[in-house]
């Protein structure tokens, strides 16, 4: 049995929290100029100088990048043979927000109850999903997003049998919708299969992977290609004022499913892409 | 005033009169100076139920700009935190309340319900587009910051900025055009349109 001291991991997670809500990653950096180049539009270029200009400022001052600095949602991947002294992993993560979020001046975002409650204070609970595994390793994808984006998740049952390309109508149809108010351009997370809500978990799952990460699957790679094309086409563009960036990223995941359903899952994250993987 | 692309380029200060900017189209450029309120959900809601109750607002409504926004806490010695703006449409349903009390524009991201666009022509007001996730750099166009009231609602309490050259687009103007509309027309692929 391995063992992993539970400071160790409220340090590294509450250091993620930190570096996320205020450095962008390279590579999201780099998608933004491609996106600046691009448009012909000279609002969405303003929109898309202005998400530049913030990268800049947030690093310097080291101010968060949205003021909207999220409830975390964390995906633990826990190997059977992984043992955490000294507490439990909620209690790590738990720790590690109400430290980052206080020692940076993060936002505190989180009521206590939908109706009854109050403001926790120190932006805890986080959202976490535990998977069991076999082995000795631990990984945790961090994925922090603020409402604005979150607002726009969906759910479609459709029929069974379903093809991709009813699959990515409905996609384009919540997207047109509502996809302006998201904060584009978004990173698009699609989940297909499992049950209603596996649906959901799925897509947020998709969205908590490192930015630029492929699917090992040439068939779903294609597809992701394929709509982020079809969605940019849209002409919602940068902040909604119209343009050829509406998204920068489509991730599908998928889990078999039951003969009698088709459910599929829905969830965006606005530009600023917020996710760090640690894994011991 | 600077004319690009037949779109304006103008620099406004509050408070805003009827006139300057009934004379402003959504896609218009604007550079705002002078005192905005920062008030969202549970701000609108606490203002309505003491103007209710007949109490006094430490600030008159005419030619007033709200700014729909909930700050990071500042750091010490500093003014503000990041300020972005947070989406709109969640406070349509507040709208008319304040625009007859003289309130002349409005400041979020995000489109809103087409009701909104009646209204502004009807009151005479703007919608205003501030870069959503750039809060950071927004917040350096602040340059003064007083909490007015309800400082116990934390990201929600209701300030008072003020703020110099902060850089705004014209989202929905006084006579019905729609920055978002407008955009998606010119720029979309209507062949997929036609498909699905």
């Amino acid at each position: 049995m391995k063992e992993l001291e539970f400071q160790e991991i409220v340090q590294q997670v509450e250091k993620a929290l930190e570096e996320l809500n205020i450095i962008s990653p390279q590579l999201l950096r780099e998608k933004m100029l491609e996106a600046l180049a691009a448009e012909e539009n000279d609002l969405a270029r303003e929109m898309l100088s202005q998400v530049m200009e913030n990268y800049v400022v947030a690093e310097e001052r080291h101010l968060p990048l949205c003021q909207d600095t999220g409830m975390v949602m964390a995906k633990v991947e826990k190997g059977e043979e992984i043992r955490i002294k000294g507490g439990s992993l909620r209690q790590a993560l738990d720790e590690a927000i109400r430290r980052a979020y206080k020692n940076n001046y993060f936002r505190k975002s989180i009521m206590s109850d939908p109706f009854f409650g109050k403001n926790t204070g120190d932006n805890t609970p986080g959202v976490y999903f535990f998977e069991l595994e076999e082995g000795d390793e631990l990984r945790i994808d961090l994925l922090v997003k603020g409402g604005g984006c979150d607002n726009i998740s969906s759910l479609g049952i459709l029929e069974p049998g379903s093809k991709p390309e009813e699959v990515e109508r409905f996609v384009l149809r919540e997207l047109d919708t509502k996809g302006g108010q998201a904060c584009p351009p978004l990173i698009v997370g699609v989940g297909i299969g499992g049950n209603a809500p596996y649906a959901l978990y799925l897509a947020s799952r998709a969205l908590s992977r490192p930015l630029g990460e492929a699917n090992p699957d040439p068939r779903y790679r294609e597809l992701e290609e394929k709509w982020r094309e079809d969605i940019n086409r849209l002409g919602i563009g940068p902040q909604g004022v119209g343009g050829k960036t509406t998204c920068l990223e489509v991730r599908i995941e998928t889990y078999p499913c039951h003969i009698a359903s088709f459910p599929v899952g829905l969830v965006c994250s606005c530009h600023v892409f917020r996710q760090k993987t640690l894994k011991w | 005033m600077k004319q690009m692309e037949g779109k304006k380029e103008v620099i406004l200060k509050t408070p805003l009169s009827v006139e300057e900017i009934k004379f402003l189209r959504a896609g218009d450029k604007v550079h705002l100076n002078g005192v905005i309120y920062v008030a969202r959900d549970l701000t609108h809601q606490r203002l309505i139920e003491d103007l209710e109750k007949g109490k006094e607002l430490p600030f008159s409504f005419s030619g007033s700009v709200i700014y729909y926004a909930g700050p990071t806490p500042a750091r010490r010695g500093e003014i503000i935190g990041s300020i972005g703006p947070t989406t709109s449409s969640r406070m349509d349903k507040y709208l008319e309340y304040f625009l007859q009390k003289g309130l002349r524009a409005t400041i979020g991201k995000g489109e809103r319900r087409e009701e909104v666009k009646e209204l502004l022509e009807k009151y005479g007001a703007l919608y205003l587009l501030a870069c959503g996730g750039a809060a950071a750099y927004l917040s350096t166009f602040v340059v003064e910051k007083e909490v007015l009231d309800y400082e116990d609602l934390g990201a929600q309490a209701l300030l008072r900025l003020k703020v110099e050259q902060f850089p705004l687009l014209v989202a929905y103007d006084a006579q019905g055009g729609d920055i978002f509309k407008e955009g998606k027309i010119k720029y979309r692929n209507l062949a997929l349109y036609n498909e699905y």
